[in-house]
This record gives structure tokens, C-alpha cells and sequence, in this order.
């Protein structure tokens, strides 16, 4: 103890750089922890739809076609479509809750065709 | 912040990721790893060019790593006034000059992406301490190709759960990174501790 008080008093910097180093490693690895528990729960994998999204990514991640996702928006789309669903929701002038509604109930429609 | 740069992505996806790792390299508070999985997603979906996605990438992080190394030379002038007839200092740069000339390559290598979080701070100390131009560029871009196909590959294949792969990852290097930096200066620091001792 006296030879870390010692330490203490010759490498102030030194030591508490090593205690705040100590702390944050402690800190990132439960973080790291928590984080893996939470998305190995099922429920939390569903990707939520976010306005940076475009239709070709919702359509890619839950797992349906792209054509299907287009259709279930019911908004008129331009050749090409790297939209976002942000930019559809506001030149169509719906809210992207509408979209998202929209394009889930088309999801549960078709996953339980295919069942 | 993060959102608007994802939304970004699709429309200029090689500009954006290129300007996103520049700007990492240089130890700015950018979100460049969730960007290049976001990357890689959109190229799954059909959006992007994964080709160009992952070139773009590269490209910003490789002029970062040759900006930061610069900085770090140009600084020079600045450490050797910190160090004018200062012994203790100077022992310190030196030592750490010594350090950096046996670990540069490997160091540099690995600070690309599994302990991503330092990697700015040694392109500048690599650039500070003369470590050879060559091997910094060589052992650069290798590292920084093994991280820009590390996450624009993860996106590509985990384009449904980027955000759980950002969240996991990004932890997870910055534990290892913070454990690394921990074991250093408890190395030093024992060795003083010793070193008093046998005085």
C-alpha cells in the first residue's frame, strides 16, 4: 500500500491515466455484455423501419421483395427509387408512420400466405 | 447526426463513407463503423455498389491515415521545444520513439481495426517519432483493408441487425482498445515501482 501511495505521489498523471483506462476497460466490456444479451433476445431483432431506410433495405432485412415493398407503400415511386422512406413519406405528403403500417401489415399478409 | 448521415448513404454512398473515414482516422467523433455496415446493408439490398462502396471506404481511410502521419511529422518541431534541456522529457520521447520503431508495423496494422479506437493517436505518433513512411503506408493500408472488408462484410451479411452489430462491436473495440492502454501503463508503472525499489 505504501509503495502505491509512493507511485501515487512520483506519477500523478501516470496513475490516475491507468485508474480512468482501468475504469473505461471495465466499463466497454459490460457494455459489450449487455449489449450482446439484448439483441440475442428474438424480439428485440426485428429491425424497426427508419426514416434513412429505403424500400430496397426493408426489403432486404425482412426478408421479403423488393417489388413487394414498393407495392405495399401505395405511393407512386420514380424509375430507379434510391429514395429514402423519409424523402417518399415527404413528397407524398404521409406520415412515416403510415408507410411503416403499411408496409408491415404487408409483411404479416405474406408471411402467412407462405405458410 | 448518425441519422442524417445514414440517410445519406444510398444516394452517396462512396462520398459519404470516404469523408466519414477521413475524418475517423483523424480521431473525429464520426460514426464510421456503423456507417460501412449501413454500407454494406444498402449493397445487399441492391442499392449500392459493394465494389465502390468498399473502395470509397478505403480511399478516405488511407488519405486519413497519410493526414494524421503528417500532422504528427509537422508536430515535431513542437515536441522537440517541450523536450529542449529537459532530460526527463527527453527520455520519454525517446523512449517512446524506441517503442514505436520496434511495434510500428504491427502496431499500426492493428490499430486499424481490432483496437480501431487508437488508431489516430498512433498515425500521429508514427508520424512524430520518424517511423519509416514506407512501413506506415504498408502496414496502413493492409490494416485498413482488413477493416473496411471486416464491416462493409458484416453489413453485407447482417444487413438486418446492423444496429446490433454496431452496438456489439463498437464496444467491444473500445474494451479492448481501453485494456490495452490499461496493461501498458501497468506495465510502466510496475517497472517504476520496481525500479525505486532497488535504489
Amino acid at each position: 500500500m505504501r509503495k502505491l501511495a509512493a507511485l501515487w505521489r512520483r506519477h500523478p498523471i501516470l496513475t490516475t491515466a491507468f485508474l480512468a483506462a482501468a475504469a473505461l476497460t471495465v466499463l466497454f466490456t459490460v457494455r459489450s455484455v449487455m449489449f450482446t444479451v439484448y439483441w440475442a433476445d428474438p424480439s428485440h431483432r426485428d429491425q424497426a423501419i427508419k426514416p434513412w431506410m429505403t424500400p430496397r433495405y426493408v426489403a432486404h432485412s425482412w426478408q421479403l421483395s423488393p417489388d413487394e415493398v414498393i407495392a405495399a407503400l401505395e405511393v407512386p415511386l420514380s424509375a430507379g427509387h434510391r429514395k429514402t422512406l423519409g424523402e417518399i413519406a415527404t413528397d407524398a405528403g404521409v406520415p412515416l408512420s403510415t408507410l411503416t403500417a403499411r408496409i408491415q401489415a404487408a409483411a404479416t399478409r405474406l408471411r402467412e400466405g407462405q405458410e | 447526426m448518425t441519422d442524417f448521415l445514414l440517410a445519406m448513404v444510398p444516394d452517396y454512398g462512396a462520398i459519404v463513407l470516404m469523408i466519414v473515414t477521413f475524418l475517423s482516422c483523424l480521431a473525429l467523433p464520426v460514426p464510421a463503423s456503423l456507417l460501412m455496415l449501413a454500407g454494406g446493408a444498402f449493397a445487399a439490398g441492391g442499392d449500392l455498389a459493394l465494389s465502390a462502396t468498399m473502395a470509397g471506404a478505403f480511399a478516405g481511410a488511407v488519405s486519413g491515415d497519410q493526414t494524421g502521419f503528417a500532422l504528427g511529422r509537422w508536430g515535431q518541431g513542437a515536441i522537440d521545444r517541450f523536450t529542449r534541456g529537459k532530460p526527463k522529457r527527453r527520455a520519454l520521447v525517446d523512449r517512446a520513439h524506441a517503442f514505436s520503431l520496434r511495434w510500428g508495423g504491427p502496431g499500426v496494422f492493428f490499430s486499424r481495426w481490432l483496437v480501431s479506437p487508437l488508431g489516430p493517436y498512433v498515425n500521429f505518433l508514427s508520424g512524430a517519432s520518424r517511423l519509416n513512411w514506407f512501413h506506415f503506408t504498408l502496414f496502413g493500408a493492409l490494416g485498413e483493408a482488413v477493416w473496411v472488408c471486416l464491416y462493409v462484410g458484416l453489413g453485407y451479411s447482417f444487413s438486418g441487425q446492423i444496429e446490433a452489430v454496431a452496438d456489439i462491436l463498437g464496444n467491444l473495440s473500445g474494451s479492448l482498445a481501453a485494456g490495452l492502454v490499461t496493461l501498458f501503463l501497468g506495465m510502466f508503472l510496475w517497472k517504476r515501482m520496481n525500479e525505486k525499489d532497488n535504489r
